[in-house]
């Protein structure tokens, strides 16, 4: 079993706050990862969750037993470093087996179980050998395999990808998802790359400053983001945003007044108090088109890179900023020439004055069809 | 063909003449002391004195290194007290300071900068100054006269040093390991003997020859004051021996000083195979 549960938790260092009281719960089995800027807490929550730091306040449970003062050992779980934490003097062998040596466990099992995990990590044929001949990939391998022999209920990952080359990072990513469907057992992952998040986490808890911003399935968060931060943070180019103003709420949705010009009615649920109020409209960069929509903008890009399945064009628009549109790897923009580009009403998203979101009039369990290919 | 070195590593001939000239002179400076006591231990004692003095000696042998065993027959014991003394204060030294550097480079515990700043402060009196209260301190604990005078003074004044060498040098292995030890359920002392100890070897080892030079160095002064026992006494002191009434035996006290440091010279040269640099490499990526 490996079930935790934080409840109001914080963490505060001499007087200031760093963590502001997160309630969140893990079920068994789940595969959960913690994402955010550098700096929004996420590793020191994990770290609050490992045992490493103390918990200041608030709850922490693992399979409803309160862990706050127990020791790492005593809960269940298992810690793999950014740095992998590799003991240089001990061959990969003695790595894994550490743990089972410091719990005296026999010799034979002890034999067993660092052979299982080998077989495991296919770290058979390195087991004599020292960290400091093993490749990146190699190390951090061990210092999962040390994880795996605790058999732990809970694994806790820190930035364990961060330290790799990009090609082995996609291919430790699967190995990390293959591994976790293989022991079922529940994984905390922390990580700022929102790739990783995306393709490994069952849901993604998306931290800022120390708070949650929102918990969800990552299409959940890409279709539905609760708020500007979460919307500007999920999404590679990054979400446009373009001020405007409400003029009209209907039972169609929200008629918003853009200060680029143009107006455009997004089918969002809206109360009629936001009738005149200052909105913003966020549009995905995947989700704005050469081929004609519901609302149009005048750009000249400025920097146009072509990655051959797509185009990235940017341009600057006044009153807005830079904004990026993904256009297929054949368009024919191109830097300082005038260009149109047009979205859809379903694609928008409309944020209010605080920042947060208007639900959105879409299944965000399905995949939108419109443009979402474009 | 030569081997051709980096560019920034090609001189001109007359730089390479420059360089090996400043070598030399700065190495004359510091052994010149040594190479006339040498050539000193080489000569008869009657040349020793003669106008116009030469350096390099006439007729020249080593036969001072053998009659000084029969001026000072107990001059063998002076070198094994010596050997000794110094042994036995670095190995309690390391036996105190390796638990103690630990606890000031990993544990955080209240005063602990006070108490490095402390150590540095007792350092700088010298063992000289505290030559009067030590005195009436060994004479209390009835240590006067023994081993045991020389030897606890001694620790005393290393260890200062020896934990700031060692923390400093512990300070550096990644913290990542201790974590990842004890989110495995290991204790201090266990993550002090199965992973800081074998990290920290080249930084012992330099802190145990370094302790060793300076209880052979600092023996002189404690020995002096508060021991008065021939069968006790080092090898600073042993040399006095030389020293007779009429005259002394100059050549058989350059020969015995050579003699005498040769032990040591030994055991550093030996230790010196366990100051290997990257024993960490590939324990943690940075």
């Amino acid at each position: 079993m490996g079930q935790l549960a934080l409840s109001g938790v914080k963490k505060r260092f001499n007087k200031f706050e760093v963590i502001h009281g997160i309630d969140l719960d893990i079920r068994d089995g789940e595969f959960v990862v913690f994402v955010g800027p550098s700096g929004c807490g996420k590793s020191t929550l994990l770290r609050m969750i490992c045992g490493l730091e103390e918990i200041t306040e608030g709850e922490c449970t693992i399979d409803g037993i309160r862990v706050n003062d127990l020791p790492p050992v005593k809960r269940g779980i298992a810690m793999v470093f950014q740095s992998y934490a590799l003991y240089p003097h001990m061959s990969v062998f003695e790595n894994i087996a550490f743990p089972l040596r410091v719990e005296k466990l026999p010799e034979a099992e002890i034999k067993e179980r660092v052979m299982r995990a080998a077989r495991v990590l296919q770290l058979e044929n390195r087991l004599q050998q020292k960290p400091g001949n093993l490749s990146g990939g190699q190390r951090q391998r061990v210092a999962i395999g040390r994880a795996i022999v605790r058999q732990p209920s809970i694994f806790l990952f820190d930035e364990p990808l961060s330290n790799l080359d990009a090609a082995l990072r996609a291919e430790m990513r699967i190995e990390l998802t293959a591994l976790h469907q293989k022991l079922k057992a529940t994984m905390i992952y922390v990580t700022h790359d929102q790739v990783e998040a995306m393709t490994m986490a069952d849901r993604i808890v998306v931290l800022d400053g120390g708070s949650i911003s929102q918990v969800g399935a990552p299409l959940e968060l890409y279709h539905k983001p609760d708020n500007l931060f979460v919307a500007g943070f999920i999404g590679n180019p990054r979400m446009n945003f373009l001020p405007g103003t409400c003029t009209a709420v209907g039972p169609e949705g929200a008629t918003v007044n853009l200060v680029t010009g143009g107006t455009i009615t997004v089918p969002v649920e809206a109360p009629r108090s936001l009738e005149g109020n200052p909105i913003t409209l966020g549009i995905r960069p995947e989700h704005l088109s050469q081929a004609g929509g519901d609302l149009s903008i005048d750009v000249v890009p400025t920097v146009v890179e072509r990655l051959g399945v797509n185009t990235v064009a940017y341009a600057e628009l006044e009153g807005v900023g830079t904004i990026s549109a993904l256009l297929p790897g054949s368009s024919p923009v191109a830097p300082e020439t005038p260009a149109t580009l047009s979205f859809l009403a379903a694609d928008c998203h409309l944020f209010d004055a605080e920042g947060m979101a208007l639900t959105r009039k879409v299944d965000s369990s399905m995949p939108i069809p419109a443009a979402a290919t474009a | 063909m030569m081997k051709k070195n980096a560019m920034i590593d090609r001189y001109r001939w007359w730089e390479v003449v420059l360089m090996y000239c400043g070598i030399f002179v700065f190495l004359f400076f510091v052994l010149a002391p040594f190479i006339e006591g040498f050539l000193v231990s080489l000569k008869p004692l009657g040349l020793l004195f003669s106008t116009p003095y030469r350096f390099l000696p006439e007729n020249g042998s080593f036969k001072a290194y053998f009659t000084m065993w029969e001026s000072v027959p107990e001059f063998g014991r002076y070198i094994f007290n010596s050997f000794f003394i110094s042994t036995v204060i670095t190995v309690v030294v390391l036996l105190l300071v390796v638990p103690a550097s630990y606890a000031f480079a990993r544990i955080n515990f209240r005063g602990s900068g006070t108490l490095l700043g402390a150590f540095l402060a007792v350092n700088m009196f010298s063992g000289a100054v505290l030559l009067i209260p030590l005195f009436r301190l060994m004479r209390a604990y009835g240590m006067l006269n023994t081993y045991w005078s020389m030897i606890v003074p001694g620790v005393a004044f290393l260890i200062p040093t020896a934990i700031w060498l060692l923390s400093t040098y512990m300070r550096r292995i990644p913290r990542e390991l201790d974590e990842a030890a004890y989110v495995d359920g290991a204790s201090h002392f266990y993550i002090l003997r199965r992973v800081i100890l074998p990290l920290a070897m080249p930084g012992i080892t330099v802190v145990a020859i370094t302790t060793f030079i300076g209880a052979y160095a600092q023996q002189f002064i404690f020995a002096l004051t508060f021991n008065s026992k021939t069968e006790f006494m080092p090898l600073p002191i042993g040399l006095y021996a030389y020293f007779g009434r009429q005259e002394v035996i100059w050549n058989e006290l350059m020969a015995a000083s050579f003699v005498g440091i040769a032990p040591a010279m030994i055991l550093i040269f030996a230790l010196q195979r366990y100051l290997v640099a990257g024993l960490t490499a590939g324990a943690v990526k940075q």
